[in-house]
């Protein structure tokens, strides 16, 4: 009796409310899902994708552990020149797309031309890097735009040149592929820090104290915004080194074809009809984590060195590093990134309605449909799928998104710093590495599936850009809103629903455009995860580049760059007629 | 040669709009109070001043320093310090680094030497390795102080610098600053809402009136 009463005494007299329970426990699971979803496919890939390495692979008969992989991929002739090719790729164009951003931001900080870059650049984001690879390989080839342009007043060409790219074993091509593609996103990204209203205001008011007190624009930049500024950019950085160094895409379009990048060997590999060869693929992709840990880490370390180096130099006093001769350079670096992105798109635009066109007119001499018509026909299944995988995987992404971000504030907790690493996971860990371990995986649970392994596959691809893109305008939401709605008596799901989202409207719509882009980009995902069975506008892109007419492969490469072009303007539009909010 | 700070037939347009015109000199060592209400082109005067005039304004006139004509000269090439209400310390440097960084260049040692004795006369003895977030308000000015006079600048602007500060710290640092102005002797033209920094600073008095 005594214990009955002494439960009656302790025990809490409210009970909560049933529904916003169920909500509010479905919003505080959020997080862990999240993490969940992004951890186990890629360790779990990885892990099924490096067991054979060690010569584990049940399906071939091999279970004895042992190194016989690692033989068979040190004994692949012009390992070192594969391996010195990724990872020279992948650190060049980096490094460049990172200096040329950081020379743009320094020598344009004060200047309206900062606003009309992010401006013009802005639409290149969502160009996928298959579209990209293609319009460059058009530019540089022997017949492409440039030596059209140059020829034959200039370089005395009748016909077309025996040229070396796009496929040339330096990777010269593969560089400025990746730079012109990565340039925009690094400077996007560091103008989207530097937008945000009170660090942006912070940091202007002390590059105008800076100025004030004898330091020229491009010194100031340097030695007073990038130290606050650099930490912000550090993961986009190791995001972009790291898809860099082990991308497929771009190396097998404008790569070269028999001493490929590491990553195209390995994806060779394990599409072989020799199966024995995936245990020589999987030690190739346990060789590819190291290359690109190591690059990873080359550039903390880097970073570190040269904090150490030239703290010093931070106070010395120096004002002067020749800012005016610097700033010419990087306007004359501007106009040529610039100009490099235009010409290519309209290369490839022109090509795609070219008839007849012979080297070295400038202009196609006849316009024709034909190829877009015949395009068009031919595209309604790969359409269909692209949109369908795109708008379901997307239509995932922006919920989780929502429903962790929503647990943030309900917990009014922040995030840990565990959990922002780990929305980087995908981004930083090589596609090719864990990819065919979770498509092995995928084909044990179910091999029917394709289209939803495919979608499953998208969405550890697309959760970090939609996150990325929608936890900024979440959190600033004024916390006041919900307060005011409680205190009127609305449950946390009302909230949610009623309060909250209709005022997230267009932050939405643009994060939704964002991972429609991603996924309509995807290639390798596709390909492995589909089996070959589905196609899409990317998938198709990449195989007739690599073959088919060049006209053909422009038609497919506008295509991948209108659907996220659609999906924007949807984004910029709907907002002015649905939910509009009080500032339009 | 005394130096002044000449500001001649000064007329500032905000969107083709005329917001104020000005016509005057400041010697050394005094200090010219300019008020008004929000909005009548007190900080874009000290913009134009500066070399910092943001689009969106516009302005005729010239600026004279020390018997020369600095407007053509950019931002950075001015020698003309300002101090702001926010005192805007890096923080990704110490406090003697904030100062260091403005000083002109030299031997380590001596502007090491240079910065602790400035900090000693300002009350901020010991100071110089602290990080400049976890300094009080007062402090941060008295920083952001030195680094501006240790900068040598021939000119100085103040842009409404004692109002986030309390009363008594507001007296006390308003003392020192233009202790400071006198002592070097340095043409300077202050922004303010607050009557007593106009009477503290005797010295001529504008009031502006918001444009029509």
């Amino acid at each position: 009796m005594s214990v009955v009463s002494n439960k009656l005494a302790a025990s809490p007299t409210l009970k909560p409310h049933k529904s916003a329970d169920m909500f509010s426990k479905l919003v505080k699971l959020s997080p862990r899902f999240l993490l969940a979803l992004l951890i186990l496919p890629v360790i779990g890939g990885l892990i099924s994708v490096l067991l054979p390495a060690f010569g584990y692979a049940p399906v071939l008969e091999h279970t004895t552990l042992g190194l016989h992989g690692f033989t068979m991929l040190m004994q692949t002739p012009g390992l070192t020149h594969m391996v010195m090719l990724s990872v020279g790729s992948g650190l060049i164009s980096t490094l460049l797309a990172f200096t040329i951003t950081l020379m743009i931001l320094a020598a344009f900080f004060n200047s309206p031309w900062l606003n009309r870059i992010q401006r013009l650049l802005s639409p290149i984001l969502v160009i996928p890097h298959a579209a990209a690879a293609i319009a460059v390989g058009f530019l540089i080839a022997p017949s492409g735009m440039i030596s059209r342009l140059v020829s034959p007043w200039f370089s005395g060409w009748e016909l077309a040149p025996n040229g070396m790219f796009p496929h040339d074993a330096f990777g010269i091509s593969i560089i400025l592929g990746l730079t012109l593609k990565e340039l925009p996103f690094l400077l996007l990204i560091a103008l989207g820090v530097l937008a945000q209203p009170e660090l942006g205001k912070k940091l202007r008011q002390q590059h105008k104290v800076a100025l004030n007190l004898g330091y020229c624009p491009m010194t100031a930049f340097f030695k007073v915004i990038l130290p606050s500024l650099y930490p912000l950019l550090r993961l986009p950085i190791l995001a972009v080194l790291a898809y860099a160094s082990a991308s497929v895409e771009m190396p097998l379009i404008l790569g070269p074809n028999t001493l490929p990048t590491l990553a195209v060997a390995i994806m060779h590999w394990f599409n072989d009809v020799d199966l024995n060869l995936r245990i020589k693929a999987s030690a190739g992709a346990l060789l590819q984590l190291v290359l690109t840990g190591g690059l990873l880490a080359l550039w903390l370390g880097g970073e570190k060195a040269i904090k150490a180096l030239f703290s010093d130099l931070l106070t010395n006093g120096e004002r002067e590093y020749g800012g005016v001769y610097w700033q010419k350079i990087t306007t004359v670096l501007t106009v040529f990134v610039i100009g490099f992105i235009l010409l290519s798109l309209i290369g490839l635009i022109m090509w795609s309605v070219a008839g007849f066109w012979r080297f070295p007119a400038a202009l196609p001499e006849q316009l024709t449909l034909l190829h877009f018509k015949s395009a068009l026909m031919q595209m309604q299944n790969p359409l269909f799928n692209t949109l369908a995988i795109g708008l379901v995987t997307t239509l995932f992404a922006i919920i989780i998104t929502l429903l962790c971000l929503e647990s943030e504030q309900l917990s009014a907790k922040p995030m840990s710093r565990f959990t922002s690493l780990i929305i980087y996971l995908p981004l930083l860990v090589p596609s090719i590495a864990f990819l065919f371990g979770l498509v092995w995986l995928q084909q044990l649970v179910n091999n029917q599936a394709a289209f939803f392994n495919v979608v499953f596959t998208h969405l550890l691809f697309v959760l970090p850009y939609v996150f990325l893109s929608l936890a900024s305008s979440y959190r600033r939401l004024d916390p006041r809103f919900a307060h005011v709605a409680a205190s009127l008596g609305a449950t946390p799901c009302k909230v949610f629903l009623q309060v909250k989202l209709p005022q997230l409207f267009a932050p939405i719509l643009i994060a939704a455009a964002l991972g429609l882009a991603i996924s309509f980009g995807q290639y390798l995902p596709t390909l492995l995860a589909g089996g070959g069975r589905i196609a899409t506008i990317t998938t198709e892109a990449v195989t007739l580049a690599n073959g088919a007419s060049r006209r053909t492969s422009a038609v497919y490469a506008i295509m991948q760059m209108a659907l996220p072009l659609i999906g924007f303007i949807l984004a910029w539009v709907l907002p002015k007629y649905f939910f509009k909010s009080a500032h339009r | 040669m005394q130096s002044s700070l000449e500001i001649k037939n000064c007329e500032l347009y905000r969107q083709n709009q005329q917001l104020l015109s000005l016509n005057e000199q400041v010697k050394g060592g005094e200090i010219l109070t300019v008020m008004g209400p929000s909005g009548s082109g007190k900080s874009s005067l000290l913009n134009w001043l500066t070399g910092t005039l943001p689009s969106g304004f516009s302005a005729n006139g010239e600026v004279w320093l020390n018997g020369e004509n600095i407007n053509n000269l950019p931002a950075h090439l001015r020698h003309i310090g300002v101090l702001y209400q926010d005192a805007l310390l890096f923080s990704h440097l110490s406090v003697s680094g904030n100062i260091a960084f403005a000083m002109p260049k030299g031997n380590k040692k001596q502007r090491l030497e240079k910065i602790e004795h400035a900090l000693e006369q300002v009350g901020l003895k010991g100071m110089a390795n602290r990080h400049p977030d976890n300094l009080s308000g007062g402090q941060q000015a008295r920083v952001a102080l030195l680094r501006m006079l240790l900068s040598e600048p021939k000119a100085i602007l103040l842009d409404e610098p004692f109002s986030k500060l309390d009363t008594q710290l507001r007296v006390d640092t308003r003392e020192l600053v233009f202790s400071q102005i006198r002592e070097h002797k340095l043409p300077a033209i202050m922004v303010t809402h607050d009557h007593s920094d106009a009477e503290a600073a005797n010295g001529k008095l504008i009031t502006l009136n918001l444009a029509k």
